[in-house]
């Protein structure tokens, strides 16, 4: 090893970093459907609910809240009541909030806890949340933001109250009686 | 090798030693190394800062309340901004620009280059940060810097490396010594990934695979690999002998290589990915048990009866104590990426534990290292032996508290969440770990007061008998 000249190494780095780019980047894209196409069901973000996962994404909620679902022990009760997160579930999401920590809850079916059918209560819940969660929760150590303009915190709930919210109107399709009397 | 670590020094001092009329004095040699270091050593204190702000805020949530800027949700990306550009990326680029020109025994290709890639970069980074601050976040893990700040990072890191990189092609010395191959693997991919994560627009699950593969490169291959190129560099001449087996680093080094930038999918384990991208990562990151044990293996042998030199230098003991952080924490990540093992513990607190290994025990004790090591060998400044140790106290105390709180804490919302619990219902019994956790960080912090208070008065204070004076008079106080 007395002699050793940069260029081979250099030409080795490169393979080794490519096949790894090739496998973990390239590939998803290429190879895989279940990555680039939208689950079932799936409903675009409206203007308003867009607007709140800007403001989602500018606060930093996804440093405390994951939005995914596993298919693990720890997981059992949230798979029990929502069913584990698909690939196809974030379709439209840009960028992703899955999240790597759960200091808070995992908030991929809050729109299946605070429904919108439930109309003025839950919202009037998540938007007094927002400004003063230990108001419900003196436990929380959830950051105020009573800084929020009022447009803000209505979008800002509509975007926590879309998520997962179209999986219900799926199984609701699925299970009514028009679609299933053939079977 | 004993060659190369011996006359390591000699063109570079040789070369310093011509005065030269015309040379400004952003020319002048380690003028680069030097703004990269302080600069590294200036965002290390602030990014703890902010750490210790945050800590603070996990319990005592009414903590700074009301001003948008200082919410949790945007002092977080910063804190971790700063931590990876600027502490980590410049304090290690400082020492890479200082070993550069002595392990090819050439002057560095540009001093001026170096120096104001690193000013452009002190500015951008606190452009970038202020951004965070007013909202600008572009909201994904790694990547919030704001657009044009993000960019300008990757053409900094091109002109870096263009700079690195022919210092090394135009050599002195043509045998290439462990530390000049990682940085090789540091500079050559980073404008890819960095580029691809931070102005890709996929979305959804492909979104987040690309982000963790960029992001796993970033702690793998720039931060780890420039770590370790320092820690190869300095470790034996802190104990004066060569290095225990060139073999045992060719090994490392090119496992390391070739399993690193697999690691990234181990993010998403039983996440709504491929199986296969699963199975990929979880392999390269039990795999990682290899370039690992070869690190543990060489730099153990090597420190191996220098029980003498530990005691009478703190730079080694930081070097130490960078060594066996850097070892646990790759193999608490090769044990976290087990399956069986990341179904209990991702999402929890240990994931905390587990980087703050890496960043705090591996990545600020080896920064330190080699400043004490630039200090006393290179500057010939004797630093404050009391104040240093001090400092190596409480950073050992404060890196162990912060390591074992949240640790347990993880287990504890783990063991809970199995068990049925949710993350509400675990707050209150996280409380007291939370707290030691702020308490282990504000250790640090005055920890790392005493350094910059030692490195401040090393450097502008030397210790010079010839001539020494009052230092009231020289103030003026006296008059």
């Amino acid at each position: 090893m007395r002699y050793i000249s940069v260029f081979p190494i250099v030409v080795i780095l490169s393979i080794l970093f490519g096949s790894a780019f090739t496998g973990l980047v390239i590939a998803p894209g290429v190879a895989s459907d279940v990555v680039r196409s939208p689950s079932v069901g799936l409903v675009a973000y409206s203007p308003t609910e867009a607007n709140g996962r800007k403001i989602y994404a500018r606060e930093g909620c996804v440093y405390c809240h994951s939005q995914q679902v596993r298919n693990v022990k720890a997981d059992e009760n949230l798979v029990a009541a929502f069913g584990a997160a698909k690939a196809g579930d974030y379709f439209y999401d840009l960028p992703h909030f899955l999240g790597t920590s759960r200091q808070g809850p995992d908030l991929s079916n809050e729109g299946r806890v605070w429904r919108r059918d439930i109309g003025a209560p839950a919202r009037d819940y998540l938007i007094g949340h927002f400004i003063n969660p230990r108001q419900y929760n003196p436990n929380s150590i959830m950051p105020a933001f009573d800084y929020l303009s009022t447009q803000e915190l209505s979008d800002l709930t509509d975007y926590i109250q879309s998520l997962g919210a179209w999986k219900d109107a799926v199984k609701s399709v699925a299970s009514s009686p028009t679609l299933t009397t053939g079977s | 090798m004993t060659s190369i670590q011996d006359r390591n020094d000699l063109v570079v001092i040789a070369n310093a030693a011509k005065p030269s009329p015309e040379i400004l004095p952003i020319d002048r040699p380690d003028g680069a190394a030097q703004v990269w270091l302080y600069s590294g050593i200036f965002w290390m204190s602030v990014t703890m800062l902010i750490g210790v702000v945050e800590a603070v805020k996990l319990f005592y949530p009414e903590f700074l309340q009301g001003v948008p800027a200082l919410a949790y949700g945007r002092l977080r990306p910063v804190h971790i901004n700063i931590g990876l550009f600027g502490f980590m990326s410049m304090g290690y680029l400082g020492a890479t620009f200082y070993m550069v020109p002595r392990l090819t025994q050439t002057p560095l290709f540009s001093e001026r280059l170096g120096s104001l890639t690193a000013w452009f970069w002190n500015f951008n980074l606190l452009a970038g940060c202020l951004g965070i601050m007013m909202g600008f976040s572009k909201g994904k893990e790694y990547t919030e810097i704001p657009f044009p700040f993000d960019m300008t990072i990757g053409i900094l890191v091109i002109a870096i490396a263009g700079n690195l990189f022919s210092t090394i092609t135009l050599r002195q010395e043509r045998r290439v010594y462990v530390s000049l191959w990682y940085i090789l693997l540091a500079i050559i991919p980073f404008p890819i990934y960095y580029t691809l994560g931070n102005a890709s627009k996929f979305s959804g699950i492909e979104d987040a695979i690309i982000n963790w593969f960029y992001s796993h490169n970033l702690f793998g291959i720039w931060l780890t690999t420039l770590g370790l190129a320092t820690l190869y560099y300095i470790v034996p001449k802190q104990v004066n002998k060569p290095l225990y087996s060139h073999t045992i680093s060719f090994v490392g080094f090119w496992t390391l290589a070739a399993f690193y930038p697999w690691n990234g999918g181990h993010h998403v384990i039983w996440g709504p990915v491929p199986m296969w991208v699963m199975t990929a990562s979880v392999t390269a990151s039990i795999a990682m048990f290899i370039p690992t044990c070869a690190t543990m293996i060489n730099f153990g042998g090597t420190a191996w009866g220098t029980w003498e030199i530990m005691k009478r230098d703190i730079g080694y003991r930081f070097s130490l104590m960078a060594y066996a952080c850097y070892v646990g924490a790759s193999l608490w990540g090769t044990v976290l990426a087990v399956m069986s093992l990341n179904a209990k513990l991702h999402f929890t607190n240990m994931t905390i534990a587990h980087v703050h290994l890496g960043f705090l025990g591996f990545g600020v004790p080896g920064l330190i290292a080699f400043t004490y090591f630039y200090l006393e060998r290179s500057l010939k400044l004797k630093y404050s032996q009391n104040l240093a140790t001090w400092h190596f106290w409480l950073t050992m105390v404060g890196i162990i508290g912060y390591v074992v709180s949240m640790g347990i804490s993880g287990w504890m919302e783990g063991t809970a969440w199995e068990a049925g619990g949710s993350p509400q219902g675990t707050m209150l019994d996280k409380y007291p770990y939370h707290v030691a956790r702020a308490i282990s960080g504000l250790i640090v912090m005055a920890g790392q007061f005493l350094f910059v208070a030692n490195v401040y008065q090393t450097v502008n204070y030397p210790i010079d008998l010839s001539t020494a004076t009052d230092p009231l008079e020289k103030s003026g106080v006296t008059s």
